[in-house]
């Protein structure tokens, strides 16, 4: 009995609700933390996804070649950023540097779904249709990228 | 006609670029910020002292854009900090601006999602810069 509360408890929190695997974090890493802590910070409809999700997604971006990795560990909302690919990661969204500002430029419906025939959906689903936007792990985890790209879009 | 690089007529014909641009104005509406850019002295580059810029952007327009001290533009709502050697790439597209950033070789201190909100914007000012004729002071013959 005392294991499985203890397993209940929540990991103790650095700071805040976003916190950096690596002691030094990529600017890449940062960029995205920080944009993420903002946006949940400033927008009380994103905290509900935050604060239940359960996912690591991984962005590797080809042009820079670099990535992260964003383990949302829900526990009330708490998110680490690694540096790089982590492995046993949920979703993995591989693309182009411009593409993932797209993709968090993505407006929200109803239902909280994505938008993808306003320009900037058109965009990120033709990129999706040519290959230049990959998600690997996307049919069993739809339900969890439309909680990422609520969580990421800054719409 | 060519200008010096980061001086005030190199503000002048930026902010012309800038209000001429069709793009910038429908990507800009709605922007009511200032933004600074902090272009960091590098003497072996010839040049030799750091210099900000200062941008008053308002809802698809440049108000006005100056060149004076570093630290006036640290006072904007959004700094972007580079040496001179990473804004002459930029310029000359040999980096791409969001890449830049994304990257660490343009720092930025400012609101994120504001800023990312605005990335069309930002990056229809980038390419305002690269239609200016710049002396590049490492360039210089004399």
């Amino acid at each position: 009995m005392a294991r499985r509360s203890d397993k209940l408890k929540p990991e103790p929190k650095k700071e805040g609700l976003v916190d950096y695997a690596d002691d030094e974090p990529s600017a890449f890493a940062s960029m995205l933390g920080g944009l993420i802590e903002a946006n949940v910070e400033s927008r009380i409809e994103k905290r509900k996804d935050f604060s239940t999700l359960v996912a690591r997604v991984g962005i590797w971006v080809n042009d820079i070649d670099e990535g992260v990795t964003l383990d949302f560990k829900g526990r009330g909302g708490w998110l680490t950023v690694h540096n790089g690919l982590v492995p046993n990661r949920t979703l993995t969204i591989r693309t182009d540097a411009e593409t993932v500002m797209s993709l968090s430029n993505l407006k929200i419906g109803v239902f909280g779904l994505p938008i993808y025939y306003d320009e900037v959906g058109r965009g990120v689903a033709a990129k999706l249709l040519s290959g230049k936007l990959k998600i690997d792990g996307l049919l069993p985890n739809v339900m969890t990228l439309n909680a990422v790209t609520r969580i990421f879009s800054v719409q | 006609m060519m200008v010096k690089a980061f001086s005030a007529e190199w503000a002048d014909a930026f902010k012309d670029e800038v209000n001429k641009s069709t793009a910038y104005k429908a990507a800009g509406k709605g922007w009511k910020w200032t933004v600074g850019l902090v272009v960091e002295a590098e003497p072996d580059k010839h040049f030799a002292e750091s210099r900000g810029i200062v941008m008053d952007l308002f809802d698809g327009e440049a108000r006005d854009i100056k060149v004076g001290p570093a630290a006036d533009a640290q006072k904007c709502d959004f700094v972007i900090t580079a040496p001179y050697s990473r804004w002459k790439q930029v310029a000359t597209k040999e980096l791409d601006a969001t890449k830049g950033m994304l990257q660490g070789k343009l720092k930025l201190k400012g609101d994120l999602p504001t800023i990312v909100r605005y990335t069309k914007a930002s990056q229809e000012m980038t390419e305002c810069t690269t239609r200016i004729p710049v002396e590049w002071p490492d360039e210089a013959t004399s």
